[in-house]
């Protein structure tokens, strides 16, 4: 009798919770009101076909400020379902001790095939195998340039430079001074800041030079910086030669300045995130000039490797709850889908992480409208996927951002030479990962 | 006499347009910004006149972020710790001015050092941790109840309160007048000025956080208007910033209209007329 | 008894908001200065004075103080001073005062990452409008955000123009209580508009002076750090990171919150040494009526 009427009360509950909606929170840092709205529109489309989920979207702030709410949630004990990280953050991340690797998931799950995401992506965000969170909106720095002036300078728009030496003699030609000697365009432009140490990186990828020992951090904690070589110094001089000269200019931290510097046409090239490549087509159309988008130059006699996958990735939380991971998950397969991933890409300027999106987007002939579009996607899907295309994992990451654009601060303004600077700015990093690891 | 008056008050006049214009240029640059086509934003010389008058920005920024709303949320929260701040501020400042009390250079020493505590930065997180075993989550508790007292309001109402003559104190005590009395019936009345610019400040500092009520607030129905104009800022992309400026400036415009109306207390005369009496 | 308890009561609800809500969180400030914790908390490791010791062995902090040194030193002067000459002026009767106060307050009311992105991009290079005026005025293109000197001073500028709507407010607060007696008295004994400024206005505005110093040192020591990462992020070469926005970076940026806490706790000590010196010593010139 009793035993009947324990397994009446536990039916009566497993149907009461299956049958109640469940709720999860997904937390996300992509300002700008139309990226907010879609991820919106997403998560309704998402909720119209899974009536017995309910998503809270919330826009949680810039990356750092994503994070930081995101550790204060933790700490007090009360995180959400699915969160946005970004690209730097991996390590720390996977270290938080809260969160469930994506590929226990997709184990799971055989409905979901992890070869349809990109290689470089899913590169990025696998760490010792394993792959930890869904990556979603990725993007590369490419370079864009402004065709007509090229034509104004007498250079093919249709032949940019490819390589770092005739990247600096395009920078060059592309420079017009007025009678007084001073610059009203410069060759190149870009920002300096948490940027530059970015650019840093995909160039040392470019020449498929590691960061970090331990192939990057991804077969074992990285314990070492190892950049400090010939193919660092190389970025180091590039940059240094251009701004010495007087063809480049630096813009001052943050993207914002050199994006104004270059849509007010003042700079010839401007290198930046493809991400970026919705609103610089819509720039360049109003600003009357004809908009060119080439892959990042590398040094010539250098074997190329690529570009690393950058911007950020979803991570799921270990909230103890099956009902709610599940659910979590289900939403995470739904953004993930070729459709949703188009209308993400074709919405942002972001590039689609599903390879399906990309193909499905080939064929109905958006490329062939949109050629800056496609050059951002086949810069990345002609990188090799290699330890150093895949970027450098560390929790020690911002420190080491810091200090490379420290470095090339102090190289600019002549306190260090190339060389000195980049040996001070691989101390530094190394400091900083020795102080990370001490705790793992 | 007369003429020397106009002419003062005319040179006077054209001092401060010159200074007003000089410090108001980068607010200006805002302006023509929230004005201009997304196409005339960035464009070489430089220029200074919106060419197209364009207020669609402005409806844009409002209604993409439901500004109305989350200005309500920063009013409820700012008006809350300005009225907490002003009030919790005048009895301390009083304590510390007008009395003699075991302890008391102990206390103020212990208020004024959190002056120097970096709050908004290192508290964040035990903060947050005693919000959530409040259960203060993503309420207007946690937006308003850290905040309803500080330490640079108390030492402003010290400082000041020791400006105003001891011979009013001992008067009214003559007059049978307690503590609580003098406070609001001589004090405070004496003291408009100064009350109201701190209010304006109190309101200011709330009006402008950031970083806490995007911490402690889970939902749209509860962010504030810092946090809309962060949602107008594209990332990782260019941004719209005529949208931008034209949010910054309608979020600007309560507390300009509420110090307009605190300005008028700053007259010059009030306390000497409250002396001679 | 009763008499006794009442300054004590009127202190009671700062004090229990203030327990709470300031005491609280800086107690624990205080305890993970000796530790060293993972950015998620989940790693904690007793270490000592090591965060201290590195502070101090670093370059970069030493350096950090400095800059914080001169940063703070010109712009609470320069403000100060700006802003009395201002509040002077807004304190005349003229038409239309009350539009006047206003608008110079505004910088004041917008928040600091705004008035940071709108320097910036004034000051940017080639496109800015700065830059712009540079070139036809002087023929010069300054560089102002990216080579130093510049940077440090263009920080400088956003920080006294930020805060000239605080400064200006109270010590026109300042001037109403200073009673209109005194300058009739000053004026029939023959003193002229200078000497009134120097014998009666700042002697008798030294209350809210002291106080606007004191504030304004903490402004610029603890709250200029939004202004500074939208304009320079500390550079170039790291010649604009002041203390407290390397402190901001560490916790916030670089989520190294052990390392973090002492920074924290080391500007206290630094603070807490300077006001007791200034109570010391800066009271005396301090005017009481």
């Amino acid at each position: 009798m009793r035993k009947v009427f324990l397994f009446s009360v536990l039916t009566v509950l497993a149907v009461a919770i299956f049958a109640a909606p469940v709720t999860i929170q997904f937390w996300h840092a992509m300002g700008g009101t139309d990226r907010i709205q879609l991820l919106q529109n997403l998560a309704n489309e998402f909720m119209q076909q899974n009536p017995d989920i309910k998503v809270d979207v919330q826009y949680t702030g810039s990356y750092t400020d994503t994070m930081t709410k995101m550790i204060a949630a933790v700490r007090a004990g009360n995180p959400p379902d699915l969160v946005m990280i970004y690209d730097i953050g991996t390590q720390m991340m996977i270290d938080s001790g809260v969160i469930i690797p994506i590929q226990n998931m997709i184990d799971k799950d055989p409905s979901f095939d992890i070869n349809t995401l990109v290689p470089a992506s899913r590169g990025y965000y696998t760490v010792g195998g394993k792959l930890y969170s869904m990556p979603f909106n990725s993007s590369n720095p490419v370079i864009f340039y402004n065709k007509t002036l090229f034509e104004k300078a007498g250079l093919d728009p249709n032949n940019p430079p490819n390589t770092f030496e005739e990247f600096i003699e395009y920078a060059k030609k592309l420079t017009v001074k007025d009678a007084n000697g001073n610059t009203i365009q410069y060759g190149f432009t870009f920002g300096s800041g948490e940027p530059l140490a970015w650019f840093f990186e995909q160039f040392m990828a470019v020449q498929n030079a590691l960061l970090l020992n331990n192939n990057n951090g991804r077969d074992g904690r990285a314990t070492k910086a190892v950049f400090a070589n010939e193919a660092g110094l190389r970025i180091f001089n590039f940059f240094n030669e251009m701004i010495q000269n007087g063809s480049a200019i630096n813009a001052g931290p943050g993207w914002d300045n050199a994006r104004q510097i270059f849509i007010s046409q003042r700079a010839a090239m401007l290198i930046t995130s493809t991400s970026d490549v919705n609103m610089m087509v819509k720039a360049a159309q109003s600003g009357n000039f004809s908009l060119g988008v080439m892959f990042l130059p590398h040094p010539s006699g250098v074997p190329y490797g690529g570009v690393i996958v950058g911007g950020a990735s979803l991570w799921m939380v270990n909230t103890n709850n099956a009902q709610r991971e599940e659910a979590t998950w289900k939403f995470l397969k739904f953004l993930e889908s070729t459709d949703a991933q188009i209308q993400w890409s074709t919405g942002t300027g972001y590039f689609p992480v599903n390879k399906n999106a990309i193909i499905k987007l080939l064929y109905e002939g958006y490329y062939a409208k949109n050629p800056p579009y496609l050059v951002t996607v086949l810069q990345l899907l002609m990188s090799n996927v290699t330890p150093a295309t895949r970027g450098g994992a560390t929790g020690a990451f911002p420190q080491i951002r810091t200090a490379v654009d420290t470095a090339f601060g102090k190289m600019f303004t002549k306190a260090m030479t190339p060389q000195q600077a980049l040996q001070w700015a691989q101390e530094q990093a190394n400091q900083a990962i020795a102080n990370y690891n001490s705790m793992y | 006499m007369k003429k020397n008056k106009m002419i003062r008050t005319i040179l006077i006049e054209a001092l401060l347009i010159f200074v007003t214009i000089i410090i108001l240029l980068p607010l200006f640059l805002a302006v023509t910004m929230s004005l201009k086509k997304p196409s005339e934003v960035f464009v070489y010389p430089p220029t200074i006149f919106p060419n197209s008058f364009y207020i669609q920005n402005y409806i844009n920024a409002f209604n993409s972020i439901n500004l109305g709303r989350l200005m309500l949320n920063s009013l409820i929260m700012s008006v809350v710790i300005m009225i907490g701040k002003t009030i919790f501020g005048i009895l301390s400042g009083y304590a510390f001015s007008n009395f003699r009390f075991k302890g008391s250079s102990l206390l103020f020493a212990l208020l004024f050092v959190t002056l120097f505590m970096p709050a908004e930065l290192i508290m964040i997180v035990p903060l947050f941790q005693i919000m959530q075993s409040l259960h203060w989550v993503n309420t207007y508790w946690a937006l308003t109840v850290p905040f309803l007292a500080s330490a640079t309001t108390t030492f402003l109402m010290r400082q000041h309160f020791m400006t105003i003559p001891k011979e009013l104190e001992d008067a009214a005590k003559i007059d049978g007048a307690g503590p609580m009395r003098f406070l609001l019936e001589i004090l405070i009345p004496l003291s408009k000025s100064t009350i109201g610019g701190v209010a304006v400040i109190n309101f200011v500092y709330a009006w402008n956080l950031y970083l806490w009520p995007l911490v402690v607030t889970n939902s749209n129905e509860m962010a504030t208007a810092q946090i809309g104009l962060k949602m107008l800022t594209n990332v990782e992309s260019t941004s719209n910033w005529g949208v931008i400026m034209a949010g910054t400036l309608m979020v600007l415009a309560p507390t300009l209209i509420l110090f307009f109306a605190v300005q008028k207390l700053f007259v010059r005369g009030i306390v000497t007329t409250g002396l001679k009496e | 008894m009763a008499k006794k308890i009442f300054p004590y009561l009127l202190l009671v609800p700062t004090f229990i908001i203030i327990a709470i809500f300031i005491y609280y969180p800086a107690f624990q400030t205080f305890k993970l200065s000796f530790y060293r914790m993972s950015p998620f908390g989940n790693r904690l490791f007793f270490v000592g004075f090591q965060n201290f010791w590195s502070l101090f062995t670093s370059g970069q902090y030493i350096q950090s103080a400095l800059t914080t040194l001169i940063f703070v030193t010109v712009t609470v002067i320069g403000g100060l001073i700006i802003s009395l000459l201002l509040a002077l002026l807004l304190n005349e009767r003229v038409p239309g005062i009350g539009i006047f106060r206003t608008l110079i307050f505004a910088p004041y009311a917008i928040s600091p990452a705004v008035a940071g992105t709108l320097w910036a991009f004034l000051l940017s290079p080639v496109a800015g409008y700065v830059s712009y005026l540079f070139l036809i005025l002087f023929k010069a293109q300054p560089q102002w955000l990216t080579t130093y000197p510049l940077a440090l001073i263009a920080i400088m500028i956003a920080t006294i123009w930020k805060n000239l709507g605080f400064n200006v407010i109270f010590f026109l607060a300042g001037l109403q209580s200073i009673p209109q007696s005194y300058y009739e008295a000053a004026t029939i004994d023959g003193a002229n508009s200078v000497h009134r400024l120097l014998r009666i206005t700042i002697p008798l505005l030294s209350p809210i002076t002291f106080y606007l110093i004191v504030m304004n040192v903490t402004f610029t020591a603890f709250s200029a750090f939004a202004t500074i990462d939208v304009m320079t992020q500390g550079g170039p070469a790291n010649t604009t990171s002041t203390l407290i926005y390397k402190l901001y970076q560490d916790g916030f940026v670089n989520f190294n919150t052990g390392f973090a806490s002492a920074e924290s706790v080391v500007l206290i000590l630094i603070m807490a040494i300077f006001t007791y010196l200034y109570f010391k010593f800066g009271q005396k010139a301090v005017f009481y009526q």
